[in-house]
């Protein structure tokens, strides 16, 4: 009976801990939950906060989005690897608790100033491996922050616009997925590019980053 | 023996014929059989090559690769995700032991499809190096140039032209004539250069000589089938010969997952050519009941060009995202066991080494528009690793330790490309190596680099280029390969990747391995 209690009680704390009393996630995520994507977003506001040099915040960056596509496309072992990056932090205050009261709730539960002390520890803690886990959380969100559409535009660095090149390749092989039957190039489609000539290190920028605004992916 | 044909060389009647003879995942309808008198397994820069002269020679060949061919509206641009399209483990495998980053394609193409197309031929002293140390007779310059020189006329080798070399890659040039060390252009497999920076996700002007745009396209004119989206799970073999290959069709970016894979296939030929990569087909080795393995030297002596990069901040805007990928080099320091070159990648990709959060990284990122950023790649002889197989997966397991000595090297190497950039102008460097100041604004700051104080621990390697786990030996109990690319035990099975180098090269590999892939195909050729 007492055996039974605890387990109930047990589950109890870690359905609170874990699980409730986050916000519904954005829609559209195929691989994240709720508490990920909160997560996320609550780190992104303290790693890339807005006001600064680069158009869009982090929290506007809809990296929940960003990372869910690219655990999507990982395999298992990798996916694996990468959630249990966001479980870590998101816990991790449990044993390293942030400097305020209450510093052992979930890190997206923290305020900003809590959230900022715990990355600031990590950043030059010591131990190499503390580092190591901070690095590899902002690495994951780097990724999808500087890799907006909007940010790389007002950097000047994202992908020119480019006339696609038709090779032997476009001739003998068909769109990822399709059938040799369904390639529509003929021989006489071939494109030189040495008579392009090269791009204008100024010139205009693939359309799916130039029509870029904040927010948008 | 056929010559090498241009790309314009044949009638287009080709086309049809050729079409006829490429599989890609769409097609397989059930379980098949095929007989071939040479299989290739792996469509990479050596198998490719391999492939082609094989066929060209007259022979019936098959090239089966386990990726799918990319075409251009294919290629994704985001670096991250495209990745995970292109490379095995979704980009994201890592040594252990000295954990590095170390990547190999899974397409059509190989590694080609993604790398800077760099064609360097070693110099004298690596081929000395290896005749003495690995009782070799005929693998030097003198013997490869013809081979060296066939490619490079057939993918168009030439040094990267000045209009779009883009200012990061000049100013390197710049540094290197202000501090009296010898630059050149790079050579690369490039037919009208854009200069796109962006050769890492596949080069959208079909400019870049991909081995898919290239060497496949011309074996499938000489009456090659190819077959994508097929992994070779098992060689077969009787005694001392092989005698086929079988596997399974994979689904594009299934990413090893048990579900991905279907209908089951054998390939029986008079020879086979293992051209997986250096990680790969030694794994396949074991994994089909540790074949060619008398030696025991199958999956060991592992090694890499371990990498390094400073990215520099200068002044005035570099417009950095435009210029060849990687457009200048220097061989000034190879006999001290490094190379210089400028590198360019999705500015995401580079700059996750940047220090800090907040505030402070977002002033790096501020600054990428007057960022170049130069990496030096070690000739790790003394860092020896080896190739283990994972329970029920053709993933390998890397172990992989650098060596004291090469960690001085590349603590040299770090000092030169700050007194490079310093040279150049540059306001500031990021070493981007933790334990030490993670800005430098000054040569004498930089001086530290080339200390005791940068810990191997802390330094932030990659390693591309992988070499010596099926090794050439003049020895049968020595290495795994005679100098012709056969495998000592056994008489008609063929290796032809970058494992079967004695030792790393010390340039990039790309071009070494496709002269050694020809050479080998040629012999093979008058076997048959
Ligand atoms: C990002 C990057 C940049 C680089 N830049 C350069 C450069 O500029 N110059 C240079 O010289 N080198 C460069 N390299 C290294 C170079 O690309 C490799 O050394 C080269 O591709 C090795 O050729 P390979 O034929 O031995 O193997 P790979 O290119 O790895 O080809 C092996 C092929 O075999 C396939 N395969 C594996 N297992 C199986 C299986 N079981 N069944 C069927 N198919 C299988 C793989 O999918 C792959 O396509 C770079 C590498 C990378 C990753
Ligand atoms: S720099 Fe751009 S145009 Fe030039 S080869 Fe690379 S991807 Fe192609």
């Amino acid at each position: 009976m007492l055996t039974a209690l605890l387990l109930i009680a047990f589950a109890f704390l870690v359905h609170r801990r874990f699980l409730s009393g986050y916000a519904p996630p954005p829609p559209g995520l195929a691989v994240l939950h709720r508490g990920e994507a909160t997560f996320i977003d609550a780190a992104a506001e303290v790693l890339f906060p807005g006001g600064g040099s680069l158009p869009v915040a982090g929290i506007e960056a809809q990296l929940p989005h960003y990372v869910d596509r690219h655990l999507a496309a990982l395999p298992r072992a990798q996916r694996f690897q990468i959630r249990a990056l966001l479980l870590l932090f998101e816990h991790g205050t449990l044993l390293f608790p942030g400097d305020e009261p209450g510093g052992r709730r979930r890190f997206s539960s923290l305020s900003a100033a809590a959230r900022v002390s715990i990355l600031a520890r990590l950043s030059k803690h010591p131990n190499r491996h503390a580092r190591l886990v901070f690095m590899a959380l902002r690495a994951v969100l780097t990724l999808g922050y500087l890799g907006h559409p909007g940010n790389l535009c007002a950097l000047g660095v994202a992908p020119f616009e480019i006339q696609p090149g038709v090779s032997d390749a476009e001739l003998l092989f068909p769109r990822i997925g399709g059938l040799v039957s369904s390639i529509r190039y003929e021989p006489e489609d071939r494109t030189d590019p040495a008579l392009l000539g090269p791009l204008d290190p100024h010139g205009p920028r693939h359309r799916a980053y130039a029509r870029a605004h904040p927010g948008r992916r | 023996m056929p010559s090498d044909p241009g790309p314009d060389a044949a009638s287009e009647d080709w086309l049809v014929a050729a079409r006829e003879r490429v599989r890609v995942f769409a097609q397989y309808e059930g379980a098949f059989r095929e007989e071939a008198d040479v299989v290739v397994v792996g469509s990479g820069p050596c198998g490719a090559v391999a492939a082609y002269e094989l066929a060209a020679a007259g022979h019936d060949v098959i090239l089966l690769e386990e990726g799918p061919p990319f075409t251009v509206r294919d290629f994704e641009l985001d670096g991250n995700l495209s990745m995970t399209r292109t490379m095995r483990e979704g980009g994201l495998r890592m040594t252990r032991g000295t954990v590095m980053p170390t990547m190999q394609a899974i397409a059509l193409g190989g590694g080609s499809l993604v790398n800077s197309a760099i064609c360097v031929r070693p110099p004298d002293a690596v081929f000395d190096r290896w005749a003495t140390g690995f009782d070799l007779e005929r693998t030097n310059r003198a013997e490869l140039d013809p081979h060296f020189d066939a490619i490079a006329t057939f993918l168009g080798i030439a040094p990267t032209p000045d209009e779009v070399q883009g200012r990061r890659n000049l100013l390197f040039r710049d540094a290197c004539n202000a501090l009296g060390v010898s630059s050149e252009p790079i050579e690369r497999s490039v037919r009208g250069c854009r200069g796109s920076g962006e050769c890492f996700t596949g080069c959208r002007s079909r400019a870049k000589q991909s081995m898919d745009v290239s060497y496949v396209p011309a074996a499938l004119r000489a009456g090659a089938r190819v077959f994508t989206s097929v992994q070779v799970q098992q060689v077969h073999s009787i005694g001392r010969r092989v005698t086929g290959v079988s596997g399974q069709v994979v689904a594009p970016f299934s990413r090893g997952s048990r579900r991905g894979r279907s209908h089951h296939f054998r390939i029986d030929a008079r020879a086979i050519v293992l051209a997986a990569g250096c990680t790969a087909t030694p794994v396949l080795l074991k994994q089909s009941g540790d074949l060619a393995n008398a030696s025991g030297q199958v999956g060991e002596n592992l090694q890499f060009h371990p990498g390094l990069a400073i990215a520099g901040i200068f002044p005035e805007p570099v417009d950095p995202q435009f210029g060849a990928t990687q457009g200048y080099q220097s061989l000034a320091f190879l006999e001290e066991g490094f190379k210089l070159e400028t590198l360019w990648a999705p500015p995401p990709l580079l700059s996750m080494r940047f220090p800090g959060f907040g505030e402070e990284l977002l002033s790096h990122f501020a600054e990428i528009p007057q960022m170049a950023v130069w990496d030096a790649i070690v000739s790790a002889n003394r860092s020896l690793g080896r190739v283990r197989a994972r329970w029920r997966s053709l993933d390998p397991v890397l172990h992989w330790a650098i060596h004291p000595e090469d960690v001085a090297i590349l603590r040299r190497s770090l000092k030169v490309i700050a007194e490079l950039f310093f040279a150049a102008g540059a306001r500031k460097i990021l070493p981007g190596v933790q334990g030490i100041a993670e800005v430098m604004t000054s040569l004498d700051q930089a001086r530290i680099l080339d200390s005791d104080a940068v810990r191997p621990e802390n330094l932030v390697l990659g390693g591309n280029h992988v070499f010596c786990t099926t090794r050439m030996h003049g020895d049968p109990t020595r290495g795994v390969v005679d100098e012709d690319g056969r495998c000592h035990d056994l008489e008609n099975l063929y290796i032809a990747d970058t494992g079967i180098f004695p030792q790393c090269p010390s340039v990039n590999p790309m071009l070494t391995g496709m002269a050694l892939a020809r050479r080998q195909a040629r012999l093979l050729g008058q076997r048959l």
